[in-house]
This record gives structure tokens, sequence and C-alpha cells, in this order.
């Protein structure tokens, strides 16, 4: 008998929007084999069905149990690579994404994993970090710092033992490609931190992994132990030992030196900087501490060269970005596409307008850290330069859309009270700023705002930006702070009291 | 503390004594009782700071630190409401408040038939396809008030 192979996405959201109700339906059904793989990124198709043709994928988009005949029939689909929203993209780090299985080390190999350790491998450390230096690449966690820069300092740092740490702690709202990297291509992050630790000469690696993404940490764990298996860890200078270790719900363990606080087992408090942890880190030594996506990118750096990574982007934003939309659009789903398209270009090309009956009210950059955009200023480009100068941050390239139905005093209130939930409590702006500041936005939605409390909120703002020991506590006022600024009649009709 | 978990308290905190090569580490130790427990029991923090070689203070700070460790138990089952941004933007709150009517309870209280404890959660990116509600281990997405009911029933 001839067997048909559908494939499935195997990820979070396309199993949350109901990919196992399909599997579950569809599972002992004869002639029929399932492969679960990693995601697409285009979650709006999910639950998405494929099946490879001579001419490549087809995909039954939104698909239902009973659909399986048509499917079996060859009736109905698309070819995956002509949709628009996948056709538009430049895929680098998520270029194997919805074809393979998560899980499969031969199918990795076979879309070209491997070869940036391979070529690493064959390189000085110092070849290494020239490579990286030639590309670009700037910390894609939020910090946007020259990933090269770091790796530098911590190579040339004497120390006993240097560690290698992934920043597994995407905790940013709106943000989910680290997420996918985990659960979809976790030997790509492997492949990243190895070529790290080659580098800086490092024999032990961590992954602090959030523990709101259990199925991530079960995939990382059976990957590190299938790479164990076919000694991916073993490095000239001798053995690299990798660990998963599971946070426990803390926002701030996001910031990378609460997060080695919280790996090292203790509260997650900021540490004051410096000594940077590339200097003095986990346990007080040297440490390269990395976001998820950063790690993920290093292995095509290396396989393809530095130069052919710079060739992407803008001058000061090289590369692509993984821009992962939601909020209320037609089309949410990940993103990723060379620096430099504008923010309305983003929302129009893929955001695909606004979901059925909703009308734009604003969009939210960088988590919930980020500025908010009404529609006037949607012309910015989505690069770290143009971001900086209108004191906006990309952070983790969360892009949230909001509908006209949303309350802006409410959403600012929120914002506030997340900070004050989150604060580490080390810094005294951001440990009772963002408390009071969350009591001032508690008056003004009860509509007993006193006369200055505008003031008050864009005064305190400013203490908070400027002497806050972290992001956390510095970037905090943004987005109530433009909230404000362009929704301030919301504002001031519950602040006169 | 009844026999049983006292018992697998001991087991656990023998893998988490410190030795040579490993450090202690307070965090990892309590997520270890509870993933066992369910919670970490107030009354074992004696007992874990003495296998652990730190502190009570220590472990009650860690203890309060992070909002994942908790102290009581909860219900059978655990209902936790998404309030990242992209949710919100997609109105979880009516979900939420649907659910409060629903169980008649409120953020971080259990049904008095223990069934349910609700709880909310910053983020678990699924943000494509919110608002998410997670039942246990099942994580919902493009969940809508009137989805509740039935995503419930299974759960007893």
């Amino acid at each position: 008998m001839v067997m048909t192979r559908l494939y499935l996405s195997n990820d979070t959201s396309a199993r949350a929007a109901g990919v196992d109700r399909l599997a579950r339906a569809w599972e002992g059904t004869a002639g029929l084999e399932l492969v679960r793989t990693s995601s697409r990124g285009a979650f709006f198709l999910e639950p998405l069905v494929e099946r490879e043709t001579p001419e490549g994928r087809i995909g039954w988009p939104n698909a239902a149990p009973a659909d399986l005949p048509r499917i079996l029939a060859g009736k109905g689909g698309i070819p995956v690579a002509q949709i628009p929203f996948l056709a538009q993209q430049t895929r680098v780090t998520f270029a194997n994404f919805g074809l393979t299985q998560p899980l499969s080390a031969e199918e990795y190999v076979a879309h070209g994993g491997g070869e940036g350790l391979d070529r690493a491998r064959a390189l000085s450390p110092e070849g290494i970090i020239r490579e990286l230096k030639t590309s670009g690449l700037r910390g894609r966690g939020g910090a946007a710092f020259p990933v090269w820069n770091k790796w530098q300092v911590a190579r040339d740092t004497q120390a006993e033992r240097k560690y290698v740490v992934a920043n597994a702690d995407e905790g940013d709202a709106g943000t989910y490609c680290d997420r996918m990297i985990m659960e979809g291509e976790p030997f790509r992050l492997l492949e990243g931190m190895l070529i790290c630790a080659l580098a800086i000469g490092a024999d032990t690696g961590y992954i602090y992994c959030r523990q709101e993404y259990p199925a991530a940490a079960r995939t990382l764990q059976a990957a590190i132990e299938e790479a164990e298996e076919d000694g991916m860890f073993d490095l000239k200078s001798g053995h690299f030992r990798l660990e998963v270790l599971v946070g426990a719900g803390s926002y701030v363990c996001g910031e990378e030196t609460a997060l080695l606080e919280s790996l090292e087992g203790r509260r997650g408090v900021v540490r004051a900087k410096p000594p940077y942890p590339a200097v003095s880190g986990l346990y007080g030594q040297p440490t390269i501490v990395s976001n998820v996506l950063t790690f993920a990118t290093v292995p095509s750096i290396l396989a393809r060269g530095g130069k052919w990574y710079a060739a992407k982007g803008t001058e000061r934003s090289k590369g692509t970005l993984a821009l992962q939309i939601g909020g209320r659009v037609k089309q949410p789903g990940l993103v990723e596409v060379p620096f430099g398209l504008t923010l309305q270009e983003v929302l129009d090309r893929f955001g695909g307008g606004m979901a059925p009956g909703a009308r734009f009210k604003a969009v939210q950059v960088g988590g919930p850290l980020g500025s908010l955009f009404p529609s006037s200023r949607l012309d910015i480009p989505i690069c770290y330069d143009a971001f900086a100068e209108a004191g906006a941050i990309l952070g983790h390239g969360g892009i949230v859309v909001y509908d006209d139905e949303t309350d802006m005093v409410e959403l600012a209130r929120h914002f506030m009270a997340f900070t004050a939930d989150e604060s580490c409590g080390k810094c005294t702006p951001c440990r009772i700023g963002s408390v009071r500041g969350h009591e001032i936005l508690e008056r003004i939605q009860a509509g007993h705002g006193r006369p200055g409390d505008l003031e008050l909120l864009a005064d305190l703002g400013e203490t908070m930006k400027t002497a806050s020991l972290c992001a956390l506590g510095g970037r905090a006022p943004y987005p109530v702070l433009t909230a404000i600024e362009h929704f301030g009649d919301e504002f001031r009709r519950g602040a006169r009291g | 503390m009844n026999e049983k978990s006292s018992l697998n308290l001991d087991l656990i905190l023998q893998r988490c004594r410190p030795h040579d090569s490993k450090p202690v580490n307070v965090l990892q130790t309590l997520l270890a009782v509870q993933d066992e427990l369910g919670h970490v029991p107030q009354e074992a923090v004696p007992e874990i700071a003495r296998t652990l070689e730190v502190t009570e203070a220590e472990i009650a700070g860690v203890l309060s630190y992070y909002p994942d460790l908790r102290t009581r138990p909860t219900g059978r089952h655990r209902i936790r409401v998404c309030t990242g941004e992209s949710c919100v933007a997609n109105h979880s709150d009516r979900v939420l408040a649907a659910l409060r009517k629903k169980l008649g309870i409120t953020l971080d209280q259990t049904t008095r038939d223990g069934r349910f404890t609700l709880e909310r959660v910053s983020c678990v990116g699924n943000c494509a396809v919110s608002p998410t509600v997670i039942v246990d281990d099942q994580v919902h997405g493009r969940v809508r008030p009137a989805d509740l009911p039935q995503l419930l029933q299974e759960f007893r």
C-alpha cells in the first residue's frame, strides 16, 4: 500500500490552535503517516496540514478533522511557498521551520545543520570572533550589544573556567521566536552555543528556560541527549557539558545579571554593572549570556560567512530580525525580514490588516517595556538607530496591535502594575517608582486624578529612566508616557478630579 | 505533611545535598520539592535549610521571590489565563471575567470542591493564537468566553 505522509506542526501554538485534534482523529488511518514538524510561524493558518509533491509542499490551512478525504485526494491545497506571508520573508535562522522534525539530527544535518560548527572547528577562536565582527550581529534579546565584542572580552579574560549561558527566559509579552527555536530546531541553539564555547574557551553551558515553556525544556533535554550520543559536544579542548535549568516565573530574570543570580539558585536580583558578565558572570567567572535567537543566528553566519550576513539589512542594523506579530491583526505570526522595512510596511505586508471587525488604535513594539505608536507614526524604519532616535526599542521583536476598544488608561495601569509586580526591589526608582506610578494611574482610572498628576507621572518617569539599575525600571515609563503622549485625552478625562 | 510526603522530601533532598562538583542550588531544590509535593510546605523549610547547609532565611527569601513557587496546595486543576499584551489586546479580560463568574472565585482562589484554582500568567509565548487559557499542561488558543464550558468539561 502506498503511504501518504502528512506534515503537521508540533509547536505549542499550533497545538493550541487545534493541530492535536486532527492528529487524534486521523491516527491509525490505513495508509496514512503523520509527521510532526516545527512550525512555519504562519500561525493564522494553523492547523496547517502539508503534503510533499514534486513541486514542493502543498498546504491546507485551517484544516478540520473532516477535511481528510479532501486532503488525501489532493484537492484544494495551496503551494506553501507561494503563501504571501511566507514568500515575502527572508528566512535565515528560520529557513527550515515547518520542514523538519525537531529532534531528528539527521534531518537537521540534511538541511545544512552543523556546517557552522564544522567551519568554526576549522577556525581559530580569533577567526570565529572575526567572522562575527564582520557579520555585525548584535544581541537580539533587547540590549543589541555587538556580539563579537562580548566574546572578545570573555576570550581575553583569564580564568579557571568560562561559561556559555543561553537566556531562554523569553518573558517579553508578544514574543515567541525563542520558544519556536527551542521547540522546533533545538540543535540550532546547541550549535550556536558550541561555537561560542569554541571561541571563548568554555567547557560548561546552561540554558535558562522559563517555566512557562515546558515543551521547550523537554525538547532541549532530548536534543542534548541526542547530541551527546552523536559526539557533538566533544570539542578539541575537551568535553562540553550542557544543562537545562528551569526558572520560576520571574520576568526580571531575563535581565542577564538577575538570570545569573537565579541560575545560582538565589533570588533573581539584578547585579550592578560593571563588572559585566563577560568578565565576571556565573560563579564569578567569565560568562557569555545571550538570547536564544542570538545563538541560533550564529551557525548561519559561520556557515555562510559574516559578509553574506552583513549584506542584509541597513548600514548599522545588519542582517535579519525575527519580528513576532500579535494582537488584533488578521495574520499574527513570525516574520523574519532584513532590517529596514517600516513598521507600516510590516503591518500591511504581513499583518494583513486588522482582525475582522476591529479598528486600529495603537501598536506596541518591544514587549511590555516598549513604546506605543499611533497610526501617524508608523513610517518609522525597523532598525536600531531609528528606534533609538525615537526613544523606542525593538526589544526582542514583539509587535502587538491594539484595537479601538482598548482603554489606554487601563493599559497604562496594566503596564505599571506589571513593573511593580516584577521589580526585583534592588534599586529605589524601580521598586518605589513603579508602585507610586501605579497608584497615580489607579486614581486617574477611578476619575479621582489630581491636578498635576500627568506632570507628576512624567517627572517620575524621567527619574525611573535615568536612575534605575536595569532596563525594567529604566524602560517601564515608556509605554505609559507614550500612551499619555498620543492618547492624552483619555488620561485628562480622569485626571481632572 | 503526612508520612509519605516527608519520605519523598527526604529522597529529593538526598539528591540536592551539596557536594564537591555541584554547588548548592536553593531554587532548583525548591522546584524539585514542588514537583514532587505540588507545593513547598512551610514546615519543610527548616529541613531543606539543614540539608542544603544554608539559613532558613535564605530558603524563605527564594520561596517568596518567585511567583511560581507555592507554599499552599492548589486545586486538582490549575487554570491560568494569560495577561500578556497580545492576550490583553485580544480582550482576555472578557475570558477572565467569564471564568470568575463560572467558577464563582477570583484570582488565586480555589473552588470550594477543590476542582479548580484560577491564576493569571504573564505571557506564555502563545501570542499568535491569543487569548490563551492553560488548564494544567494543556494550552488553548483563540479562546472565547463561550468555549469555556466545553474546555473545562474533561477536568473533573
